[in-house]
């Protein structure tokens, strides 16, 4: 039987293309009803699947396509007018035999599948036929149409064989011999009809040939070894001239190999474009539109793995398309467009990237709608929109739940999934985009890289460890350097963050993450990653970024960025999260590459960074304390008391030890960097000073450092709580001497301390 | 490994083939079907906050195997630096791993029914013992040590 199954695998690869084949015939056939070059391919497929079936015993499957030859052979001898319903049920037919298929491939029988209705829906659609035409053909139609509800048992095949003569006496020659191709007596003459058919094929189709997608990657993985090889050879190599120039040589075909290797990955889009026309045929239907689509820049080359992997999303973006972006009929009309929708779908090559262009002349997305919807789910403030070109705000509709069943009709649907599908496109490093224009169409854009094999990628050092960023992830570098003016690292207690322009980025400290040095063994300096996924924007701290070594093939640019050949990693490692795969040097040393989603996951980073206000300002007024949404930072003291300051008025935090503190009288002074800063006890501002307390030495404080105009003063809590929101007014029944009032911080009432008037604070007056 | 045996004898029925070495002093035996090839020595690059037992990623010819060190999984205390570990290079399940052992003994047959269920094991991956002139022999199955590697938690991750 092992020789049976090599076939039939063959068989199984085969049959799904010729199907692929099959639904884009027909939809074209729905448009070209009298194509008789189509039918006869249509036909021809149809059979060859029968015969094949036969020759292997699938008995089920022999039969249901014999019902569906049948009714072809009708239509294309000209017994029977090809319209829309025969399209839908041959369609069907096709979906079926995919269903035997699919059992055969993972089973290797039929299953217990059958179709009886199909079988009595094909056979009707003949006796329609027969109606029509002849009508002595009547009564020898009606038994196999009562035998099919049984099916497909080898009792009922001959039963159907028999049925037919009246018909086939009508036929072409080359039909009679069809039905018996189903009894195994006959299988010499499927042979031969297979035979000619392959040699038929073989002329047209010598130039390419079949390789299983696993040997292409093992060459692929092959030719990446002799490029390290070869790099290892390069380094070593002596002078002896004969020796130089072999390497020379060995140089540059291992360069022309590892590129022509690399093309075995690609494959057209083709594969993918193929099966959308019978997709929107489908969802047409189903919406009671009438939409066309064009396809364009259909040998556009992509890795085949990508090819698989957007799948699900474009399917997903065109579905949207027709369901939501094209009009019913009748507001075309009115609108004055042409009745039928168009849908056109292009892709082509861009700086190294492919581009997927998915465009309807619908009704367009409404940026208002958009704008105003996101105002309400509290993704951005009004002012903020008016600032955002078109395009930023569209990017609205990938976020989660964005448009729901309550949401502007306008749009209403156009969400649901779309952040599923944005989530699918960035994971293989794409992005995508819309542009809409009301009354005209839609147009998203999709960008993915050409392939996942060699990716683009930041070589960074932690510690003695070597680890790779992925590009796509990254927004930009930031500089870490020591009391300089450049960026430093406030510590929120323990979540530390980075002031980066007018947000806080919250920082991951690589090494302390990973486990890779004593916290007191880092370096002073650094670099920050800053890299975005998703909405969650985050740091990470490293010590350094490797820029690639002259001597490796690895190109490279001015950018410091790798090209590194990604491989998997153990699936022992995989359900880690935190690496998501691995790839070798040009020292043939194994560099992990960081899995960014899955570490934003296991660190906990906050979608949505915060944003600080543009300018610190050290007056507060009430007005401002009120205003909704205001964000502070909640402090608890070292009594246990809740009290929050606006965090515009935070310039930093740092951390101090009880025994740092130096008593000066009454007031109390740290000395950081040879400054002094005073301390202040938010608990003295509470309450009247109880200066005996306050004598806890192994205690580590937390100091609120306050705005510059202010001297050099730190609030001295505890413990940082979070930042919240206030809501509500600002009750003033608390207000005294260094307290504005009390407010609704999160859940709870918080006293607000008054920062303007910190230096009329007890045990803040000024200091000289 | 399958080449360095010696077809000398036809095998009786029962009799399969394992590949025996030393993790501290002690005799273990894995079915030497699974063994692809043993390997001198070869750089170890580290995996961080993996668990402790998986000592890093080998490459072996442009292939990323994960190396596990069966001295920290089956709790022996730490090699001395002067052994000279051997990779052992195993196909499970179609992924190839490296068991690090500290001595490879040969490759010998033995009769399936001598196996002994182990008794007092402190591992789950010893699923026999075989009696032998000088020692025993513990017989590991390579299926159930990535199941015990999969089991262990990874270190628990600070923030920051």
């Amino acid at each position: 039987m092992a020789d049976n199954e090599e076939f039939i695998a063959e068989f199984l690869i085969e049959a799904s293309e010729n199907l692929d084949q099959l639904d884009q015939d027909l939809v074209a056939l729905e448009k070209q009803p009298d194509n008789p070059d189509r039918l006869g391919s249509i036909f021809r497929t149809v059979h060859t699947i029968k015969g094949t079936c036969g020759f292997f015993g699938f008995t089920k499957l022999s039969a249901l396509s014999h019902h569906g030859e049948h009714l072809l052979g009708l239509l294309r001898d000209g017994k029977l007018k090809f319209n829309n319903q025969l399209a839908s049920l041959l369609l069907e037919l096709v979906d079926a035999i995919r269903v035997f298929l699919s059992s055969i491939e993972s089973t290797g029988t039929e299953g217990d599948v059958a179709f009886p209705e199909l079988c009595q829906q094909l056979d009707a659609a003949c006796v329609l036929t027969d109606t029509a035409t002849s009508d002595q053909v009547k009564e020898p139609t009606s038994s196999p149409t009562n035998d099919v509800d049984q099916g497909t048992r080898d009792i009922q095949d001959t039963s159907l064989n028999a049925a037919p003569p009246p018909k086939t006496e009508r036929s072409s020659p080359a039909e009679i011999t069809l039905p018996e191709t189903d009894s195994l007596d006959r299988t010499p003459s499927t042979k031969a009809e297979l035979r000619n058919e392959n040699i038929r094929s073989a002329s047209s189709l010598d130039a390419t040939i079949r390789v299983d997608v696993q040997l292409l990657d093992t060459i692929v993985d092959l030719v990446g070894e002799l490029v390290l090889a070869r790099n290892h050879l390069r380094t070593t190599v002596t002078d002896e001239p004969s020796l130089v120039d072999a390497v020379n040589r060995i140089h540059t075909v291992t360069g022309e190999l590892q590129e022509v290797a690399m093309k075995t990955r690609m494959a057209p889009v083709e594969q993918l474009f193929n099966k959308f026309p019978r997709i929107v045929r489908d969802v047409a239907t189903a919406c009671g539109k009438e939409v066309s689509l064009h396809i364009d820049g259909s040998d556009t080359e992509l890795d085949r793995t990508l090819i698989e992997k957007i799948r699900d999303p474009l399917t997903h973006l065109i579905r949207n398309a027709i369901d939501h972006g094209i009009e019913p009929v009748h507001t075309r009309r009115a609108a004055d467009k042409p009745s039928s929708g168009q849908i056109s779908l292009r892709a082509f090559q861009e700086s190294g990237q492919v581009t997927i262009e998915i465009s309807d002349d619908g009704a367009g997305i409404s940026v208002d709608a958009v704008r105003k919807k996101a105002v309400e789910s509290g993704l951005l403030t009004n002012d903020a929109t008016h600032d955002m070109s078109d395009e930023r705000i569209f990017q609205f509709i990938f976020e989660p739940g964005f448009s729901t069943a309550n949401a502007v009709t306008d749009i209403s649907g156009r969400g649901v999934g779309m952040d599923v599908v944005r989530t699918n496109i960035e994971s293989i490093g794409g992005t995508i985009d819309i542009s809409s224009q009301r009354g005209v169409g839609t147009v998203v854009r999709v960008r993915i890289p050409l392939t996942l094999a060699i990716i683009p990628a930041l070589i960074v050092s932690s510690g003695n460890e070597r680890l790779a960023i992925p590009q796509s992830y990254i927004q930009e570098l930031v500089a870490l350097r020591e009391n300089g003016k450049s960026h430093v690292i406030e510590g929120l207690e323990g979540s530390p963050v980075l002031r980066l322009r007018d947000r806080l980025i919250p920082v991951v400290y690589l090494d302390r993450w990973l486990g890779l040095r004593a916290w007191k063994e880092r370096p002073t300096t650094g670099t920050v990653v800053v890299v975005k996924v998703d909405n969650h924007e985050f740091g990470l701290v490293v010590d350094a970024v490797t820029t690639a070594e002259d001597h490796t093939n690895h190109a490279t640019e001015t950018t410091g960025l790798w090209f590194i050949v990604v491989k998997a990693i153990s699936s022992l490692l995989a359900p880690m999260g935190i690496y998501s795969g691995a790839t070798v040097m040009g020292d043939g040393s194994v560099v992990l590459i960081l899995d960014l989603r899955g570490i934003t996951i296991a660190a906990d980073i906050p979608a949505h960074t915060r944003r600080t206000a543009d300018s610190q300002s050290s007056q507060t007024t009430s007005e401002e304390i009120s205003q909704e949404g205001a964000r502070y930072l909640v402090c608890e003291t070292h009594r246990g008391h809740r009290v929050a300051v606006p965090l515009k008025q935070v310039q930093r935090l740092e951390n101090f030890r009880a025994s740092e503190v130096d008593p000066a009288g009454n007031l109390q002074f740290v000395k950081r960097n040879g400054e002094l800063t005073q301390l202040i006890d938010p608990d003295r501002i509470l309450h009247a000073p109880q200066l005996s307390s306050q004598s806890a030495t192994n205690l580590s404080l937390v100091g609120v450092i306050l705005p510059d105009e202010l001297g050099r003063k730190a609030l001295a809590v505890r413990r940082i709580i979070d930042v919240e929101a206030g809501h509500g007014q600002l009750e003033e029944v608390s207000k005294k001497n260094g307290v504005l009032g009390t407010l609704l911080i999160g859940d709870t009432a918080t006293e607000i301390l008054d920062i303007s008037a910190a230096s009329q604070w007890p045990g803040g007056s000024s200091v000289s | 490994m399958k080449t360095d045996f010696e077809p000398n004898s036809i095998q009786p029925q029962n009799q399969s083939r394992c590949c025996t070495f030393l993790i501290a002093e002690k005799c273990f035996a894995i079915d030497s079907d699974v063994v692809i090839e043993v390997l001198q020595k070869g750089a170890i690059n580290n995996v961080p906050l993996a668990s402790a037992a998986i000592s890093g990623l080998l490459n072996l010819r442009g292939r990323i195997v994960p190396a596990i060190d069966l001295r920290t999984f089956l709790e022996f205390p730490l090699a001395s630096s002067n052994i000279q570990q051997i990779n052992l290079i195993v196909d499970i399940k179609n992924e190839w791993y490296c068991f690090l052992v500290d001595r490879l003994l040969d490759v010998r047959t033995y009769d399936s029914h001598q196996l002994t269920p182990p008794r007092n094991t402190s591992s789950d991956a010893i699923t026999g013992v075989l009696p032998d002139t000088n020692h025993l022999i513990h017989f590991l199955s390579p299926e159930k040590i990535l199941d015990g590697l999969l089991e262990t938690k990874t270190k628990p991750l600070s923030v920051g």
